[in-house]
C-alpha cells in the first residue's frame, strides 16, 4: 500500500479526507443515538452543520484567534498528508502536535476564562500522550530495519499488530483523547454531553468554528489512516482494525463520566507509558 | 594568512583592549560610542573570519613570545581566584586555587616544553561557528546593555559597581570567550575557561546586593571546582600523552580515559548540567544583558562546544555512555522542573539548561546525525535564547515584573518587545524551523540507546507545557483599535528588532544552513563512519525540508493576510463569562453576578505542584551527582 506523492493525488486527499472524517463523526452520532434509544440524525448531519457554519457572520474576540485558527487547520492537512505519503515519523509527530497547539493557543489568546481552562487542560493532555505516540514511532522503527518512514509500516509484509500489540493498546487511549472522547474529554467534549459551557472553543463561532470543525474532519481521517498502518497488508483487515477501533471508541464514550486532567495524566504517565516503554524494551531484546 | 592572522587578534585582544579603555573612566556618550565600536568590530571579525579561512585552515602557529606569556598568566589568574577566595572567605575557592597554583608550579618545574609544536590555534568549521555566535550575539548583547545600563543606573541598589567596570567585564568576556575557542593547548584552553569564570563572577555581583553575592559566590565555587577537573586532567594529560594538545589528546582516545573523564566533568559545570545547574539559575539576579550573555552565547555555551570538540575522542570509549545519560537525564528533569516555575527568567533559565543537556547528550553519542544534531541546538538556540532574554528583560524593566502571570494584556502595552518574544519562542518549538529540527535529529539519533531514548522522549513532551502556557499568556489580548509602540531606548529596540529578524531569517534558511553549514561538519568530524547507515538519515532530513515549507509558509500568509483583511470591529463580542458582560476597557473578566453585583473571574495557569523545585531536586541532584561519579566507575570495566 503506497500512495503516489502526485499533485493530483493531494488534490484528492485535500478534498475527500475532511468528507471521510465527516462520514465517520456521523456514523458516531448515529449509533450513539441509537444506544441511547434515539433515531439520531442523518449521517452527513457533520457537513450540514459545516456549511451552515460558514454561511454565519464572523464574530470574535480578537484577530489573533483568525490566525491560529487557519495555523491548526494548515498543520492538520500538513500532517495528514506527510502521513499518507509516507514521510518521517518524528517529524509528522511534530506537525501534528503543533496543529494541536494552535488550537491550544487559539483558545489562550482571549480573555476568557471557560476557553482558558480547556486550552490549559489541552496542555495537560499533550503531554500525557505525547511520549506515547513518540514510542510508537520508535516501534514501528525498529520492526521497520530501521526506518524512521512512514512508508515502511505501509509496505512491511508482517503486520505491525503482532509486534506492537502493547503499543496499540496505548495508542487506543491516545485515540480516545485525540477524539475527545469519555472519559478523556476534559478539553472539550465532542457531544454535548458532558459540558455545559464548551471549553477550549467556547470563543469561536461562525465560520471560524467551522474551520476547526474542518480541522477535525482531517484529523478523524488522520487517525482512521494511522490504524490502517497496524495491519496495512491486506490493507482491508487495517480498515476493519480501524472500524473497529472507532466503534470501541464510540462505546467507552457513552459508558464513562469524564475524570480529571491530573489523573489523565498520571495514568498516562503510568499505566500506558509502562505498556508502551515494555513493548519497545521488548523490541530492542528481541533485535539483539 | 595575514589577513587571519589579524582577525583572530581583533577577535581575541580587541575586545580585551577595549574593555581596558573602559577602565580609564570614560563617560556618557564617549563611554557608548567606545561600547558600540567594539562591539561592530568584534561583529565585523568574527563575520570576517570565515572568508579568510575557506573551509578548513591549518594550525597557526603562534610566536614563541605568546607561549612563555602563557607560563606567567596562568599562576596570576589563579592567584586572582585565590584572592577571590579570600576576599568572600570561602573555604573551598580558596583549597581549589591552592590545588590549581600546586598543579601549575609542578608542571612548570617538570615541563620540557616544544611550544611552537603545542601552541597552535584551531580555525575549523565548528570553531568558525562557534567564533560567530559569540562574537555576533555577544556583541548585540553588549550593544543592548548599552540602551539597558543607562535605565538600570537609575534604579540600581547604591551598593552596585560601576557601570565602566561592567562594561570592561562584559566586554572582556567576548575576548576571553573567542580565546577559549580558537585554542588547542590545553593550558591556554583552562587559562580562557578561568578567566570566564572570573567574569561571570563579577557580572553576577554586579548589584552587589546579598542576594547578587551570593548567586556570584555559588558561580565560582561551582565553575572554579570545574576548573580544578580541567586543571588536573590537563596536568595528567601532559604527563601521559606527553602532550597538552586538545586534538592530540582526544585522538588517543581510549588509551587516556581519566583526563578525558575530568574534562567531561569540566563542560558539566560550566554548562550548569545536573546536579551543577544551582549557579546558571542564580545568575539571574545580574542585569538581564549579563543573563542573556551567561544562557546563549558565552559561557555555558563554553561547555557545549568544549564537548563537541571531544565527541571525537569520546565514541567508542565506556565514558560516552555516561555522558549521554546525564545529559539526558538533565534534558528531561529540568524540563520538568520549568512546568513549576512561573517566573520568567527562571523559565527560561531551566530550558537553557535543558538544551545544554541535550548537546552533551549528541555529543557523547558521536554519530554524524547526533553531531549535527548537536550544532543544529547549539546555533539555533543561542540565537533564540539571547532574544527571549532579551525581551524579558525589556518587559521587566517596564512592567516591573517577570512573573509569566503577570504578562497578560502585554502585547497591548509593549506590542513591538512582545511581538519580538512571540516569534522567539515559536522559532523555539515550531515544525520546521531549527530547533525542532535540532530536536528531531537528537530522537532519531538516540534510537540505538533505550535509557537515554525514553529520557528524551519524556523531556520533549514536558517542552511543550511551559513554552505553550507562556506563550498563551502573552499573546492574551482584548480588541484593540491602535496600537502604539512602546518607547524603549533606541540601542535597546535596534537591538531586539536585528536579533528578531536574525531569528526568522535563521528559522526559514534552516535548511540550507543545514546543508552547507551543518551538515558537511558532522560528515568531515566522522569521516571514518561515512559509509553508516546514520548517513541517510542525514539526508533525509535534507529531503524533507524541501517540500512542506512552501504550504506552511503560504498557508501562514494566508492566514495573517485574511485575518487583518477580513476582520471589521463591528463584528467585536466580549467573552462569555456565564452572566452579562460588565463594559470596561480593563479588564472583560467581569460580569454581573448575584443581585447585579459585578465580580471578577480569575484564572492562572497550570503550574504543577509535582513539578515543584524542591520536590524534584532533592532526588535528582543526588541522582545525577551519581550518574557523574559513575564516569570513574566506568574507567575500570
Amino acid at each position: 500500500m503506497i500512495i503516489p506523492q502526485t499533485p493530483l493525488m493531494v488534490v484528492l486527499l485535500v478534498v475527500l479526507a475532511p468528507l471521510f472524517g465527516a462520514l465517520l463523526c456521523g456514523i458516531d452520532r448515529r449509533i450513539t443515538a441509537r444506544a441511547q434509544g434515539r433515531i439520531g440524525p442523518p449521517i452527513l448531519q457533520a457537513v450540514y452543520d459545516t456549511i451552515k457554519l460558514l454561511r454565519k457572520e464572523p464574530m470574535l474576540l480578537n484577530r489573533v484567534q483568525i490566525v491560529y485558527a487557519y495555523l491548526h487547520l494548515a498543520f492538520m492537512i500538513l500532517a495528514m498528508l506527510l502521513l499518507v505519503f509516507g514521510q518521517d515519523s518524528l517529524m509528522f509527530l511534530f506537525v501534528f502536535a503543533f496543529s494541536t497547539l494552535s488550537l491550544v493557543l487559539g483558545g489562550m489568546c482571549v480573555r476568557s476564562p471557560y476557553s482558558r481552562i480547556g486550552s490549559q487542560r489541552e496542555i495537560m493532555l499533550m503531554v500525557a500522550y505525547e511520549p506515547i505516540l513518540i514510542l510508537l514511532m520508535i516501534g514501528f522503527y525498529l520492526v521497520n530495519g530501521h526506518s524512521f518512514m512512514l512508508s515502511a509500516p505501509m509496505t512491511a509484509a508482517k503486520p505491525m499488530l503482532l509486534s506492537l500489540p502493547l503499543l496499540f493498546i496505548g495508542f487506543l487511549v491516545v485515540l480516545a483523547i485525540k477524539m475527545q472522547k469519555s472519559p478523556f474529554d476534559i478539553a472539550t467534549s465532542h457531544h454535548a454531553h458532558q459540558e455545559i459551557v464548551k471549553g477550549l472553543t467556547i470563543e469561536y463561532s461562525g465560520p471560524y468554528l467551522a474551520i476547526l470543525e474542518i480541522a477535525h474532519f482531517y484529523e478523524m481521517a488522520l487517525l482512521f489512516f494511522f490504524i490502517v498502518l497496524f495491519w496495512s497488508s491486506p490493507a482491508w483487515v487495517g480498515i476493519i482494525l480501524a472500524s473497529l477501533s472507532f466503534f470501541l471508541m464510540t462505546v467507552v464514550d457513552n459508558a464513562f463520566a469524564r475524570l480529571t486532567s491530573m489523573w489523565i495524566f498520571k495514568f498516562m504517565w503510568t499505566g500506558a507509558l509502562i505498556l508502551a516503554v515494555t513493548n519497545v524494551l521488548w523490541l530492542y531484546w528481541a533485535s539483539k | 594568512m595575514q589577513i587571519q592572522e589579524a582577525l583572530i587578534a581583533l577577535l581575541v585582544l580587541g575586545p580585551l583592549v577595549f574593555g581596558l579603555l573602559m577602565l580609564t573612566g570614560v563617560k556618557g556618550v564617549l563611554r557608548n560610542a567606545l561600547v558600540a565600536v567594539a562591539g561592530v568590530t568584534t561583529i565585523a571579525a568574527g563575520v570576517a573570519l570565515p572568508f579568510y579561512s575557506g573551509v578548513i585552515v591549518p594550525d597557526v602557529g603562534l610566536p614563541t613570545l605568546i607561549t612563555t606569556l602563557g607560563n606567567w598568566i596562568e599562576p596570576m589568574v589563579i592567584l586572582t581566584v585565590l584572592a577571590i577566595g579570600f576576599s568572600i572567605r570561602s573555604w573551598p575557592v580558596r583549597i581549589m586555587a591552592l590545588i590549581q597554583l600546586g598543579l601549575c608550579v609542578i608542571g612548570l618545574l617538570m615541563s620540557r616544553h616544544e611550544p611552537l609544536e603545542e601552541t597552535k590555534l584551531v580555525v575549523d568549521s565548528l570553531a568558525m561557528i562557534m567564533v560567530l555566535i559569540v562574537s555576533v550575539i555577544g556583541s548585540l548583547i553588549a550593544l543592548y546593555a548599552i540602551g539597558y545600563m543607562n535605565g538600570h543606573e537609575h534604579h540600581a541598589p547604591a551598593t552596585a559597581a560601576s557601570n565602566n567596570r561592567f562594561f570592561f567585564v562584559l566586554i572582556s568576556f567576548l575576548g576571553l570567550m573567542n580565546g577559549l575557542v580558537l585554542v588547542d593547548n590545553m593550558k591556554w584552553l583552562s587559562i580562557f575557561w578561568e578567566g570566564t569564570t572570573l567574569c561571570s563572577f563579577f557580572l553576577i555581583g554586579h548589584d552587589g546586593t546579598a542576594e547578587a553575592k551570593a548567586s556570584a559566590r555559588r558561580a565560582i565555587t561551582i565553575n572554579v571546582f570545574g576548573g580544578l577537573a580541567m586543571s588536573v586532567g590537563v596536568f595528567l594529560a601532559a604527563h601521559s600523552v606527553g602532550s597538552e594538545s586538545l586534538s592530540v589528546l582526544m585522538s588517543k582516545g581510549p588509551v587516556v580515559l581519566l583526563p578525558i573523564a575530568l574534562l567531561a566533568i569540566a563542560t558539566m559545570t560550566k554548562s550548569a548540567q545536573m546536579p551543577f545547574q544551582s549557579w546558571l539559575l542564580g545568575a539571574m539576579v545580574a542585569p538581564t544583558p549579563v543573563s542573556a550573555l551567561l544562557h546563549s552565547s558565552t559561557m555555558v555555551k563554553a561547555g557545549s562546544y568544549l564537548i563537541l570538540r571531544m565527541s571525537p575522542g569520546l565514541e567508542g570509549t565506556p565514558l560516552a555512555a555516561v555522558v549521554a545519560i546525564a545529559g539526558a537525564f538533565t534534558f528531561a528533569l529540568t524540563s520538568a522542573l520549568a512546568i513549576g516555575q512561573s517566573n520568567g527568567k527562571k523559565v527560561l533559565a531551566y530550558s537553557t539548561i535543558a538544551n545544554l543537556g541535550l548537546i552533551s547528550c549528541c555529543a557523547a553519542i558521536g554519530t554524524p546525525l547526533a553531531y549535527a544534531a548537536g550544532i543544529t541546538i547549539l546555533i539555533f538556540h543561542a540565537i533564540s535564547k539571547a532574544l527571549l532574554f532579551l525581551c524579558v528583560g525589556t518587559i521587566e524593566q517596564s512592567i516591573g515584573s517577570r512573573d509569566i502571570e503577570d504578562m497578560g494584556g502585554l502585547l497591548f502595552k509593549m506590542p513591538l518587545t512582545t511581538n519580538i518574544a512571540i516569534v522567539g519562542m515559536i522559532s523555539m518549538m515550531m515544525p520546521p524551523f531549527g530547533m525542532l529540527i535540532g530536536k528531531w535529529m537528537a530522537i532519531e539519533s538516540a534510537v540505538h540507546f533505550p535509557v537515554v531514548l525514553i529520557l528524551l522522549v519524556l523531556g520533549s513532551a514536558l517542552t511543550i507545557f511551559f513554552w505553550a502556557k507562556w506563550l498563551g499568556r502573552i499573546t492574551t489580548t482584548s480588541y484593540h483599535e491602535k496600537y502604539t509602540i512602546e518607547s524603549i531606548s533606541p540601542w535597546m529596540r535596534t537591538v531586539l528588532a536585528v536579533i528578531g529578524i536574525g531569528v526568522v531569517v535563521a528559522s526559514i534558511c534552516a535548511l540550507p544552513i543545514y546543508e552547507q553549514v551543518i551538515r558537511p561538519v558532522s560528515l568531515l568530524t566522522f569521516s571514518e563512519q561515512a559509509s553508516n547507515i546514520n548517513i541517510s538519515i542525514l539526508d533525509s532530513v535534507s529531503a524533507f525540508l524541501g517540500w512542506p515549507m512552501i504550504i506552511v509558509i503560504g498557508a501562514i500568509i494566508m492566514a495573517l493576510a485574511t485575518g487583518a483583511l477580513l476582520f471589521k470591529p463591528s463584528r467585536l463580542r466580549l467573552p462569555y463569562l456565564c452572566g452579562e458582560n460588565v463594559d470596561s476597557d480593563e479588564t472583560t473578566y467581569t460580569f454581573r453576578s448575584i443581585a447585579d453585583a459585578p465580580s471578577t473571574a480569575m484564572l492562572t495557569s497550570y503550574y504543577l505542584p509535582l513539578f515543584g523545585e524542591s520536590r524534584i531536586t532533592t532526588w535528582a541532584n543526588p541522582l545525577a551527582a551519581l550518574i557523574i561519579l559513575s564516569l570513574f566507575g566506568v574507567l575500570f570495566i
